[in-house]
């Protein structure tokens, strides 16, 4: 049986290496977010610019009527340089990463999984004017919503999706060991635990200093039930009767070879 | 099996560290040529062991880290060569005006109808006396009932420069919408084309008949038809992205979209430079400079660009064919 990686959609992507790998899926949330970490990064560049040509303006303007065909040159550029160069700069050069979805944690990747290229960030950003369509990216919006992948329609016809970035801290593995027991293997101990009951009882001891004395108490209870199902009744409660005994218990079980 | 995840975790986790350090490296673009072959075989085991935890500890972290990890190393190994400048030169050597030529006859749709709404936008203005009052904007009528250019205007109200800008980023706005409106099955261009045909045939035919030809023809003789022609590409660009949605033949709408709107962001990408070049001399040398030099560097201007499109990149290709699906390894 297979079982996804994410229990959020995924876009499952077959690698040469023959594994298939899932990538998580951004939804509207997570994308409007970024939206406007980016909009508020520009909507700033165009105060500066107002200022500056606010106070250049009233000095130059009567003298140099050539200058202003010039600056004038200069806003057009700086319109196009916000409405899309921004946006399919950053992600050519950045790894499919606007300066939002950076502190978001999302980023663009074709359907094959691959970094976005020159031309498919073009054509979704070109169409970013669809997507806002008629204000607000209505439209982009619904689209995201019917769509399976979470896609507004410059990232269908740019064959592009978001993807988010999941942090992962491999140290708790270690960590949640008895300090003496770390990496020591244990030969013919009991078998060990299945990579759910690992997940279980890991986050569960992660959890336990935050939760109440009586709600940790029957919940580590319930736990060395079920870890040590293999132990006498008598002796799996004579374990779980208090929290420090079944702090151990559990933690002795996620030993390497335990 | 009898490994428990945290002993599979420290068993390979130097190999995984070692992976995603060359692969910061290989970001900040520091790889070495000797890195390449470790950063396979690194891949490869990484890719075996996510294949190992997606057998046996299915849903813990170390799955998903793994998963992340081989996806980066993935994106990194199979990414597209990167030759940026190189890229650059060769799309507007041959690419661009290759594309152009092959999409014709879209570009030819799209001026078809920009044509005809400039017949209408005329006839209407020029056959009905109060066609005018239909079609002209009140503001561009006021001026013309004065005998006078509103562009003159443009550059003396101040706060000038923002008011100004608005002509040619509504160039701009006209271009991106030309070519964005084909995803409405293409209704949004025709309109956006047809729409900006009436609008110049009918403000030209106005000026025309007020005897005010002369002025108007001097103001966009530097840079209306460059402009224009750009606009009309911008809109066979769009015409692709509809004919692409309105008849896919036997892809599925998606995919067609994705074919056609690759060659189409070509049109709208390759014109953008030359835009530019319009929105400086519409900004900067046809208010300044006399007639004669604005209808000599507008007609030189259109030839030049035309003859970019039509001539350019005609020879045979010096063999890119290689690199395009060949081994695709990330260069250091």
């Amino acid at each position: 049986m297979h079982r996804p990686v994410y229990d959020v959609l995924t876009q499952t992507v077959a690698t040469p290496e023959r594994v298939a790998l899932e990538l998580p899926v951004a939804g509207v949330g997570s994308r409007t977010g970024a939206y406007l970490i980016d909009f508020a990064a520009l909507g700033l560049f165009w105060v500066a610019v107002f200022f500056v040509v606010s106070m250049i303006d009233a000095e130059i303007y009567f003298e140099a009527r050539a200058l202003s065909g010039l600056l004038q040159g200069l806003i057009i550029l700086g319109v196009f340089a916000t409405q899309w160069v921004y946006w399919t700069a950053c992600e050519v050069l950045w790894g499919g990463q606007t300066l939002g979805k950076r502190v978001v944690g999302i980023r663009v990747v074709r359907e094959d999984g691959a970094p976005v290229g020159f031309f498919d960030s073009a054509v979704r950003n070109l169409l970013r004017l669809i997507d806002f369509l008629p204000a607000f990216y209505a439209l982009g919006v619904v689209t995201m919503l019917v769509t399976k992948q979470h896609r507004r329609l410059g990232d269908i016809a740019a064959g592009t999706l978001l993807i988010r970035e999941v942090r992962v801290d491999l140290d708790r593995y270690v960590t949640a060991q008895p300090a003496s027991a770390a990496g020591a293997a244990v030969p013919n101990g009991p078998i060990p635990l299945s990579a759910q009951d690992t997940e279980l009882v890991l986050s569960f001891l992660e959890r336990s200093a935050t939760l109440a004395p009586d709600a940790r108490q029957r919940l580590a209870a319930s736990l060395v039930h079920r870890i040590g199902a293999a132990l006498p009744e008598a002796e799996r409660a004579a374990i779980a009767a208090s929290w420090e005994s079944s702090e151990r218990f559990l933690r002795e079980r996620l030993r390497p070879g335990a | 099996m009898s490994e428990s995840i945290a002993q599979f975790v420290m068993r390979r986790r130097p190999d995984w560290d070692a992976l995603a350090e060359l692969l910061d490296r290989q970001r900040a673009g520091t790889l070495v040529l000797a890195d390449l072959e470790r950063l396979d075989r690194l891949y490869r085991s990484a890719a075996a062991d996510l294949a190992h935890a997606q057998a046996h500890f299915a849903q813990s972290d170390a799955h998903r880290f793994l998963n992340q990890l081989c996806t980066r190393a993935y994106g990194a190994i199979y990414q597209p060569p990167k030759d940026r400048l190189g890229a650059i030169r060769r799309f507007y050597r041959r690419e661009f005006p290759q594309v152009f030529r092959a999409q014709l006859r879209y570009v030819g749709a799209s001026a078809f109808l920009f044509g005809l709404g400039l017949l209408i936008g005329a006839l209407v203005v020029l056959l009905d006396p109060n066609g005018a009052e239909l079609l002209v904007p009140d503001h561009l009528r006021e001026y013309i009932a004065q005998k006078k250019m509103w562009t003159d205007d443009i550059f003396q109200v101040t706060p000038g420069e923002l008011a100004s800008s608005q002509i040619a980023t509504n160039n701009l706005t006209v271009t991106i919408a030309a070519f964005a409106l084909g995803l409405t099955w293409g209704a949004g261009t025709v309109f956006v084309m047809l729409n900006n045909g009436v609008h110049i045939g009918s403000v030209a035919a106005l000026c025309i008949r007020e005897g005010m030809g002369g002025a108007l023809g001097e103001w966009i003789s530097a840079h209306g038809f460059v402009e224009l022609s750009i606009i009309v590409i911008a809109g066979g660009a769009g015409l692709m992205l509809a004919h692409a949605l309105v008849d896919p033949g036997e892809l599925p709408r998606g995919q067609a979209l994705r074919r056609k709107g690759t060659d189409a962001v070509k049109l709208v990408v390759g014109c953008a430079p030359f835009l530019f070049g319009t929105g400086f001399v519409e900004g900067f040398v046809s208010p300044n400079f006399p007639a004669v030099v604005k209808v000599v560097l507008g007609l030189s201007l259109g030839i030049a660009f035309w003859s970019y499109l039509l001539f350019t990149g005609r020879s045979p290709s010096p063999a890119p064919a290689l690199r395009a699906r060949g081994a695709r390894v990330a260069r250091p």
